[in-house]
């Protein structure tokens, strides 16, 4: 499902995956789609990129640790305000995720996993986990000023 | 992703395509690890990777302990930009052997 409003928005973009890693390649795709109308340069379409798609990679992963071949989606919410505020909103329904427990390991500790949280707060200006309003259960917004 | 692996004494070189995600990361592994503990110099050539990642960084770093602990080393080679990019990213330049 795709949803569009230019309701105050410069961009406001709604797609829906369901949560598995093989979903991964769609929300790049996406998301690049969404940027080709940005005009913004292309080393940082491909690190918004990334961003989100580690967040959603966190979804999967995290938020539905231990839970397989689940029909559940995830909504993604990709806004431009007419300020240049850029702000992607991720929506699953998955455990409750703790705020205080969502931390990148040390980034001089050498050693597999931990550095997809890193890169989201490397490339996006803020980070903020709310309770989602039903029927959501976790609202994950990053903002960027562009 | 896709991949070709050839072979020159004991060094093998692992030629990836495509985006490594979190999706294909077993694979990757799949590929990579039997080498390793075969003791080969393994080469991962990433010219036609376009995007990698923190689970494709993760394989890497894994790969590059793993080769350590066996005596052998894991090379990556033509590193694409995008590629190169998220490793500065991850400050891994100077842990990893880049060529």
């Amino acid at each position: 499902m795709s949803i569009s409003s230019n309701l105050g928005d410069k961009i406001a973009e709604t797609r829906d995956f369901v949560v598995n890693s093989a979903s991964l390649k769609e929300v790049r795709s996406f998301s690049r789609e969404v940027f080709e109308r940005i005009e913004i340069n292309q080393d940082l379409k491909d690190e918004l990129v990334l961003a989100i798609a580690e967040a959603a990679q966190n979804i999967v992963k995290h938020a539905y640790k231990g839970i397989e071949n689940t029909e559940d989606k995830m909504e993604i919410k990709i806004s431009l305000s007419k300020d240049n505020e850029l702000e992607i909103g991720f929506f699953d329904k998955g455990k409750p995720v703790d705020d205080a427990k969502v931390r990148h390991r040390n980034i001089d500790d050498i050693k597999p996993g931990g550095l997809g949280t890193f890169f989201i707060q490397q490339i996006m200006d803020a980070v903020v986990f709310r309770e989602g309003e039903k029927p959501w259960i976790n609202h994950l917004i990053l903002t960027k000023k562009l | 992703m896709t991949y070709k692996v050839t072979e020159d004494g004991n060094i093998s070189t692992i030629f990836l395509d495509g985006e490594i995600d979190m999706d294909v990361t077993e694979k990757a592994k799949e590929i990579i690890m039997p080498l390793i503990e075969a003791k080969k110099e393994v080469h991962i050539n990433l010219k036609e990777v376009q995007y990698m990642d923190s689970s494709g960084i993760s394989v890497l770093i894994e790969s590059h302990q793993k080769a350590t602990e066996m005596g052998t080393k894991v090379i990556l080679k033509e590193i694409s930009k995008s590629v190169l990019k998220v490793i500065m990213m991850a400050k891994l330049e100077q842990i990893l052997n880049l060529d």
